[in-house]
C-alpha cells in the first residue's frame, strides 16, 4: 500500500502552496458543458486558495481535488470548506480539479481522502471566512471581533450592518491569509453531519453527468482494443486481410507493452469514426500472440499450491509468546484453511478515457483515481515532462481501485499519437473482465486454541497470496510483514501468536480492490473465531468481547472501538434471538483503514437458495461528514460482499482469464439484495476516518457464519458457488 | 418511415451503418451520452432506452430496427427532470457513481407504465436485468415503489 500511504501534509506548507496557486483558478475546473462560474475578473474576485473562489456577485465555486468515483467525496470535502467558510450551499458550484499539486495529494485510494484532506479543507474554508470578516471590519472601520460571518454574509454584531460575500470579495482578496484560522467547534457546524445530497445527482437522473467515456472534443475519433491475453506476452502478428469493406475506414495500431506498473499489457487497437466500427474491425482481425512465460498459469492448480503452502510451516513475520506450546496444551484447539479467488473490479463504466496527443502538449480526460499517475505514465511513454500532460479528472462510473492504474489512458494516448487526432477509447466489457488488475487469490490456515478460562490462548495465522508489490517488482514472491500488517494489528488479546507467510509469485497483474487484503483477512479471522468458539461451546460474540476487553498495549483504544461496534451490531440485530428453522444469524467485526465495522446477518437457507433477510451494520469512522452518503457506502459494501461471497471469481487457464462478461462473472443483482440493511454510526467523537473500504471485510464472514447457523454447512472457500 | 427515427421528439435520418446498435448511434453519431455502454451483450441494462415506449437494450438493437419508430432516452424522459422516477431517485439519494442509473430509470419507467401498483417481488423481478456495481439496490427498490405511489396519487 506504499503508493497509497500519503504523507500527512504540513498544514502551513499546504496553505502557502494553495495560496500561491490562487489567480490561476479560472482555468482550474472542467465539467464539460456545466460552465465555470469562476470567470469573474481576478481583481474583483476572492480566491485565497486553490479550493474556493467567490465572484463579485457572490457566486461561489469550490474545487474538489480528490477523485470522485461514487463515494461522494466531491460533495463531502467541499461541504467542509463551505461549512467553515459559512457559505450558502445554494450559492455553491462544485468543480473537479485537474491534476495539479495545488490541490494536495489527489491519488484517491486506501480510504484516505477524509483522513488526509478533511483538516486542510476546513483550514481552507476557515481562512476564507476570516479574510471576509477582516474585509468587512476594514470596510466598516470596526474590530474584526465585532463581526460575524453567517451564511454568505458578514454581520456587524453591534449594528444592523451586513455585507454579502460578493460585495466583500475584492476587499477580502487584499487581506493577509491567516496562518492559523480558527476552526469551528462542532456545535457550530452548518453542513458537516447534516446529510447534504450529492451535489451532482440532479445531473445523473437526466443523463447529463459527464464520465470519462462521455467526453466529446472536436475532431475526436473512437478506439477499441484487444489485449495480449497473458501477462508478459506480446503481439506476434496481426492479419488485417479480413477487414473487407472496413479496411479504408479504420486504422490498426499495435500498442507495445509499456514496462511500467500502470502501462498497457500490450494490445492491438483500432481507430475509427465510432466505437461500433472500431469493435467490428477488431473482430475481423486475426491475431497471433506470443503468450510468454505466464501461459502456465491455472488458478485451480495455483490455489491448490497455496493451500499446500499454508498447511505446512512458513516463514514467521511476527511472533509473541509460544504459540506451539499454547496450541498443544489448550483445552480446545482447532485448525482450518480458508481460500479465496481472484476478483475483478468490474465497474459499470469499463476503462475509458479520451487523450489528445499534440506536438508539444498532451491533454487527457479520464475516469481516474490517480491523475498524477497518468501524468507520470504518459510522460514516460511520450518522453515529455509531467507538466506537459494536462489531466482533466472526469466522473468515474465506478472504480473500486481499478482506475488507480491507467493502462487504458496509455492506450488512448498511443492511439491518439498514431491517429494524429484525439481518441476516445472505451474498453469492451470482455477486455475489462479479462485483462484487469485482480484482487489476489489466496489461502490462509489458522490454528487456534481456547484455554479453560475462555481466553483465546494461541493463534497461528499463515497466509499465501500474490501481492500488489509484484506490480512494481515482478520478482516478488509473496507477502511479508507489511502485507500481513492488517492481521497483526487487529487489537485482539491473544497471548501466543505467530503470523507466517508462504511463497506466492504473481502470474497476473495484482491490484488494489476495495478493502484489498482485508477482504480475506477479515473473512478468515471471523469465520475462525466462529468455528473455534462453537467447538469450545462458547458464543463467538463473547469470545470476541473477551479478546477486545483484555487487549493491552499499543492500539488499546482500537480494541475499545472495535468492541463498541461489535456490541452495537449485536444489539441492533438482536444477537441470540430465536429464528425459524432454516434461518441463521452470523456476526463479524473488523478494523481496517483506520475505521471499525461490525455486521450481523440474518439469512435463510433452503437447499441452494440463500436469502439474506437483514444486515445490521455498526460503524465507527469517527465524525461522519455526510451521514447519508456514508450509509450508502455501507449498503454498497454489503452488496459487493454478497457478490464476492456467493458468486464471483476470476479464473485463469493457460495464463488467460476464462470469464468474459456478466453472465460468467455474476455480480450481485437486485434479487440478491437483503430486504433490510440498517446502518448506525457510533464513536462520532473520534477523528474522521475513511469509509470507502472498511465495510467490505465484515459482510462475507458474517454471512458464512449465519449460513452455518442456519444449515450446519461450513463454507471456507469463496465464492461458495463457482462462477466460470 | 423508411430510414428515419424520432429521438426524443426530433426526427433523424440514418444514412449508413444500419446494423450499428442504437447505443452507438446515440452515443457516437449523435453525441447523446446519457445512454451508457456497460456490457454490449444485453446483460447489464446500462444502455436501456425506450422504443415506442417499451424498454430495450440499445446495445443489441440495430438502428434499422427502430426505423419509423419513436425512441426515448434518459435525456427525453421528461422535459425538465420531473418524471416521478427522476424525482424519487433524488428523494432517496439513489445514485452513487450514477453510471447505471439512466438505464435503471428507463427500465423502471417502462415497468411502471405497465404495472402501476407493483409488489416488492414484482419490482425486483422487473429490475433484475439492471446491474448496479455500487450497490444502490435498496434505494432503487424504495424509489420505484415511491414513484409508483406518486403516479397513482397523481392519476387518482
Amino acid at each position: 500500500m506504499d503508493k497509497l500511504m500519503l504523507t500527512k501534509i504540513d498544514r502551513r506548507t499546504f496553505l502557502r502552496n494553495t495560496a500561491a496557486a490562487a489567480g490561476t483558478l479560472s482555468a482550474g475546473g472542467l465539467f464539460l458543458g456545466l460552465g465555470n462560474t469562476a470567470t469573474a475578473k481576478a481583481d474583483s474576485a476572492f480566491s485565497p486558495n486553490a479550493f474556493l473562489h467567490i465572484a463579485p456577485n457572490g457566486d461561489t465555486t469550490l474545487w474538489c481535488g480528490r477523485c470522485e468515483m461514487g463515494q461522494g467525496i466531491s460533495t463531502s470535502l467541499p461541504s467542509a470548506v463551505a461549512d467553515e467558510l459559512e457559505a450558502d450551499w445554494s450559492r455553491v458550484t462544485i468543480l473537479q480539479g485537474d491534476a495539479d499539486e495545488k490541490y494536495g495529494p489527489q491519488a484517491t485510494g486506501g480510504s484516505r481522502s477524509i483522513n488526509t484532506m478533511l483538516e486542510p479543507m476546513r483550514q481552507a474554508g476557515a481562512a476564507g471566512r476570516e479574510m471576509l470578516v477582516a474585509a468587512a471590519a476594514a470596510t466598516w472601520g470596526v474590530p474584526a471581533a465585532e463581526c460575524e460571518a453567517k451564511n454568505h454574509f458578514v454581520y456587524h454584531k453591534e449594528s444592523d450592518k451586513r455585507l454579502g460575500y460578493g460585495e466583500l470579495a475584492a476587499t477580502a482578496a487584499e487581506q493577509p491569509v491567516p496562518e492559523t484560522p480558527r476552526l469551528k467547534s462542532r456545535d457550530e457546524f452548518r453542513y458537516i453531519g447534516k446529510s447534504l445530497p450529492r451535489h451532482d445527482q440532479g445531473a445523473v437522473v437526466v443523463g447529463e453527468r459527464v464520465y470519462g467515456s462521455d467526453v466529446v472534443v472536436p475532431g475526436m475519433k473512437y478506439g477499441a482494443v484487444m489485449h495480449v491475453p497473458v501477462l508478459g506476452g506480446s503481439v506476434k502478428s496481426v492479419d488485417s486481410s479480413g477487414l473487407g469493406d472496413l479496411a479504408d475506414r479504420v486504422q490498426v495500431v499495435t500498442i507495445d507493452r509499456l514496462e511500467r506498473p500502470y502501462g498497457s499489457l500490450g494490445a492491438v487497437g483500432v481507430v475509427a469514426d465510432n466505437t461500433w466500427i472500431a469493435q467490428q474491425a477488431l473482430n475481423r482481425l486475426k491475431f497471433e500472440w506470443d503468450r510468454g512465460p505466464h501461459a502456465v498459469y491455472n488458478t485451480d492448480s495455483y490455489k491448490a499450491e497455496l493451500v499446500e503452502s499454508v498447511e505446512a510451516p512458513g516463514t514467521s513475520v511476527s511472533e509473541r509468546g509460544d504459540v506451539d506450546a499454547a496450541l498443544e496444551s489448550a483445552a480446545v484447539s482447532h485448525a482450518a484453511t480458508y481460500v479465496g479467488g481472484h476478483l475483478s473490479h468490474s465497474p459499470m463504466e469499463p476503462m475509458a478515457s479520451c487523450v489528445d496527443v499534440g506536438d508539444e502538449h498532451c491533454e487527457v480526460w479520464a475516469s481516474t483515481q490517480d491523475p498524477a499517475g497518468i501524468q507520470e505514465t504518459l510522460a514516460a511513454f511520450l518522453g515529455r515532462e509531467k507538466d506537459d500532460i494536462t489531466v482533466h479528472v472526469m466522473a468515474a462510473g465506478g472504480a473500486f481501485g481499478r482506475k488507480f492504474m491507467c493502462d487504458y489512458v496509455h492506450e488512448a494516448a498511443a492511439l491518439s499519437q498514431a491517429a494524429g487526432a484525439p481518441v476516445q477509447l472505451t474498453w469492451s466489457r470482455e477486455e475489462d473482465t479479462r485483462t484487469g488488475y485482480y484482487h489476489p487469490c489466496n489461502a490462509q490456515h489458522i490454528a487456534g486454541s481456547i484455554d479453560s478460562d475462555g481466553n483465546v490462548s494461541g493463534w497461528l495465522h499463515r497466509a499465501a497470496f500474490p501481492t500488489i508489490a509484484s506490480l512494481f517488482d515482478p520478482t516478488n514472491t509473496g507477502p511479508g510483514e507489511r502485507e500481513m500488517g492488517d492481521i497483526i494489528r487487529q487489537p485482539l488479546a491473544i497471548a501466543n501468536f505467530r503470523a507466517e507467510v508462504g511463497e506466492a509469485s504473481a502470474h497476473t497483474r495484482i491490484g488494489w480492490w476495495r478493502a484489498v487484503y482485508n477482504i480475506f483477512f477479515g473473512f478468515a479471522i471471523n469465520v475462525f473465531v466462529d468455528e473455534l468458539s462453537r467447538k469450545a461451546d462458547k458464543d463467538p460474540v463473547e469470545v470476541f468481547r473477551k479478546m477486545y476487553s483484555d487487549y493491552r498495549g499499543e492500539g488499546e483504544e482500537n480494541a475499545r472501538r472495535a468492541l463498541a461496534v461489535l456490541n452495537k451490531a449485536a444489539d441492533m440485530g438482536g444477537w441470540g434471538r430465536e429464528v425459524p428453522d432454516g434461518h441463521g444469524l452470523g456476526i463479524a467485526v473488523h478494523y481496517s483503514f483506520s475505521s471499525f465495522t461490525a455486521m450481523m446477518v440474518h439469512v435463510e437457507v433452503d437447499g441452494d437458495d440463500i436469502k439474506v433477510h437483514r444486515v445490521d451494520c455498526a460503524v465507527d469512522c469517527g465524525l461522519v461528514l455526510t451521514p447519508d452518503i456514508a450509509t450508502a457506502q455501507m449498503e454498497g459494501a454489503v452488496i459487493m460482499g454478497i457478490g464476492l461471497a456467493l458468486n464471483t471469481e476470476i479464473r485463469f487457464e493457460d495464463g488467460a482469464v476464462v470469464n468474459s462478461n456478466f453472465h460468467d462473472y455474476p455480480v450481485a443483482r437486485i434479487g440478491n439484495t437483503p430486504t433490510e440493511i440498517n446502518v448506525e454510526f457510533i464513536g462520532q467523537e473520534n477523528t474522521s476516518t475513511g469509509l470507502g473500504e472498511p465495510g467490505v471485510p465484515t459482510f462475507a464472514p458474517a454471512l458464512i457464519n449465519a449460513i452455518y447457523d442456519a444449515s450446519g454447512k461450513r463454507y471456507r472457500s469463496l465464492p461458495i458457488r463457482g462462477s466460470a | 418511415m423508411s430510414n428515419t427515427i424520432t429521438i426524443n421528439g426530433e426526427t433523424v435520418t440514418i444514412e449508413s451503418d444500419e446494423s450499428m446498435p442504437l447505443l452507438w448511434y446515440l452515443r457516437d453519431t449523435l453525441s447523446m451520452k446519457g445512454t451508457k455502454f456497460g456490457c454490449g451483450r444485453g446483460l447489464c441494462g446500462a444502455c436501456t432506452v425506450h422504443v415506442d415506449g417499451r424498454a430495450v437494450r440499445s446495445c443489441l438493437t440495430p438502428v434499422s430496427s427502430a426505423f419509423g419508430k419513436s425512441v426515448t432516452t434518459i435525456e427525453g424522459l421528461s422535459e425538465d427532470g420531473s418524471h416521478p422516477l427522476q424525482l424519487a431517485w433524488l428523494k432517496h439519494n439513489v445514485p452513487q457513481c450514477g453510471y447505471c442509473q439512466a438505464g435503471q430509470i428507463m427500465a423502471a419507467a417502462d415497468f411502471l407504465s405497465q404495472n402501476p401498483s407493483p409488489t416488492a417481488e414484482e419490482i425486483d423481478s422487473a429490475m433484475s436485468g439492471n446491474i448496479c456495481r455500487c450497490g444502490t439496490y435498496v434505494r432503487i427498490r424504495k424509489a420505484v415503489a415511491d414513484a409508483a405511489d406518486q403516479m397513482e396519487k397523481a392519476d387518482g
